[in-house]
């Protein structure tokens, strides 16, 4: 007991420094921007989406409706997208895509940044190596990705799926889509039921 | 006193000096005439850019260099029927170092010919090396050879 | 330092010949095979819809449709920051006497570019081909008192099979149909 008392006091003791230290370091190699974005164990994982968040975002994405106009169903969705002020940029009608996207007014950037008017999602490279800046992805604050796909379900049915990207995260709040769905709804004069 | 005004006088030559100097270095530098007409070694490597194929489906032709690049391992970046316009990308594996881009662009010559120029870009200067086209034609003669053979044979 | 700054720099590349890069190379009949599987079905339409359908339930967005070639491109934007690459950034710091800073990976872009074509004239048989690269986006960094500028790009090609066979397997269910190795 007597022996052990010194011991498990000095332990601590002689870690601390190293702890402080450790602890300092990492506060100050961090800058706030970069801090807010997701910290992972390998950032490969990222190119699959885990069969959970899948299968509970899937649900709240999904809508069947009971009709097998894709046209008009598509017609509708673009409607939609431009009542939110959306920029389409790709619709191809017989696959039933739809791809946007959209501008929100959240933070004002503090500087302009070429790379992000002049980024070019189609090529590898975005603009040239030697060109340094923090990137297309600084201001991502401010854009919404969304990707609208029609499919048949069965001889009577589609199913449409909505998805969106914003601050390099997938949205998974249900309530986004459940405020796109409301409007298209209304936009297509039909109501949408869950996927069961 | 002297002294100063002396400082200051150098100080004045200085700055005139630095602004010939500079208004020097603003020339811009003369269009030379043949700015847009091409170099003998750009002739020269026209035609071992283009190569032409016994084909008449053009859908089949865009598809064939599609396969090809894919073949050689590069990345699609686009692909436009209407424009008969591929382009693909590829980095030296492993280290990604260097990247090259190819721009393929596929013109019906004849209603049985088909005519493929190639430009391919190594980092930012057009490659003029012609193994290099050969090598590409190669393996665009094979993924079209391929679908070919498969017609002769239904 | 004068070991540390070489690898922080990335030192001298050893630079590839174009040739090289046109040149049929033994590793690319295996990632061929890894990237392509056969459908049997002369619906072309339909296994592209699936595609993008699958690549939507991954969290990609659709960048580009070209139809007539069978031809889509999707991405998505993500954070590559790394807990190991942080580490190690604070151990370079403590080791170099906090002088060196080494950038860490910041974002990514991931990307899938998928053709389907048909492989026979009556186009009875179809092969779908998907490539899965990312692009990543360095942050800033510090080597003595010269600052090093973020931005540093760096790409890579997803050589896993596990994700070319599940992307397969997602697919293959979508359509109601076997995907076939070649």
């Amino acid at each position: 007991m007597i022996v052990e008392h010194p011991l498990s006091s000095r332990m601590p003791s002689r870690w601390l420094m190293p702890t402080a230290l450790l602890g300092a370091v990492l506060l100050s190699a961090c800058s706030p921007y970069e801090m807010r974005h997701d910290n992972q164990s390998d950032a490969r994982t990222q190119i699959w989406l885990s069969e959970e968040s899948q299968v509970k975002v899937r649900a709240a994405q999904t809508r069947v409706f009971d009709t097998t106009d894709k046209r008009k169903m598509l017609q509708a969705i673009v409607t939609t997208l431009q009542d939110l002020n959306c920029k389409i940029d790709v619709l191809d009608e017989e696959l039933g895509i739809v791809s946007a996207k959209k501008y929100v007014d959240l933070e004002r950037p503090s500087f302009l940044d070429p790379s992000y008017i002049l980024y070019r999602p189609d090529t590898l490279l975005f603009l040239t190596r030697n060109y340094r800046a923090w990137g297309p992805f600084y201001h991502r604050s401010d854009l919404v990705r969304l990707t609208v796909t029609v499919r048949d379900r069965n001889e009577s049915q589609l199913v449409v799926r909505a998805s969106a990207q914003f601050y390099l995260r997938a949205v998974e709040d249900p309530v986004p889509y459940q405020q796109f769905f409301r409007t298209l709804e209304q936009a297509v004069f039909l109501e949408g039921h869950a996927v069961d | 006193m002297t002294t100063f005004t002396m400082h200051i006088s150098l100080f004045g030559a200085g700055l005139l000096l630095a602004g010939i100097l500079s208004l020097q270095g603003c020339a811009a530098p003369e269009v030379k005439p043949d700015l847009l007409a091409p170099t003998e070694a750009q002739m020269k490597i026209r035609s071992l850019q283009t190569r032409s194929f016994d084909l008449k489906d053009r859908n089949a032709a865009i598809r064939g260099v599609i396969a090809s690049l894919q073949d050689l391992g590069f990345i699609i970046e686009r692909a436009n029927e209407g424009l008969g316009l591929v382009t693909a990308a590829r980095f030296a594996e492993p280290n990604y170092y260097d990247v090259v881009t190819i721009t393929v662009t596929v013109r019906q010559e004849t209603i049985e010919k088909m005519s493929f120029r190639a430009n391919a870009i190594y980092n930012n200067k057009p490659i003029d090396d012609p193994k290099v086209y050969q090598n590409f034609f190669a393996a665009l003669q094979r993924a079209l050879f391929l679908s070919q053979e498969s017609t002769h044979s239904s | 330092m004068a070991i540390l700054a070489p690898a922080l720099l990335g030192g001298c590349v050893a630079h590839t010949e174009p040739a090289e890069l046109f040149a049929l190379t033994p590793d690319i009949p295996k990632n061929r095979a890894m990237q392509t599987r056969m459908f049997e079905t002369p619906n072309d339409r339909e296994l592209l819809s699936a595609s993008a359908a699958v690549l939507q339930d991954l969290g990609f967005q659709v960048e580009e449709s070209q139809r007539e070639v069978g031809f889509l491109r999707a991405t998505k934007e993500r954070s590559a920051r790394e807990y190991g690459q942080y580490v190690k950034q604070v151990l370079v710091l403590l080791l170099s006497l906090g002088k060196v800073m080494q950038p860490v990976d910041l974002h990514q872009k991931i990307a899938a570019s998928l053709i389907a074509h048909p492989l026979n004239p009556e186009a009875t048989r179809q092969e779908v081909r998907v490539m899965f690269y990312r692009v990543v986006w360095k942050g800033d960094g510090q080597v003595d008192n010269q600052y090093i500028p973020p931005g540093e790009q760096y790409m890579e090609m997803i050589r896993d099979p596990e994700i070319y066979q599940q992307f397969f397997a997602k697919l293959s269910k979508a359509v109601f149909l076997e995907a076939h190795r070649i």
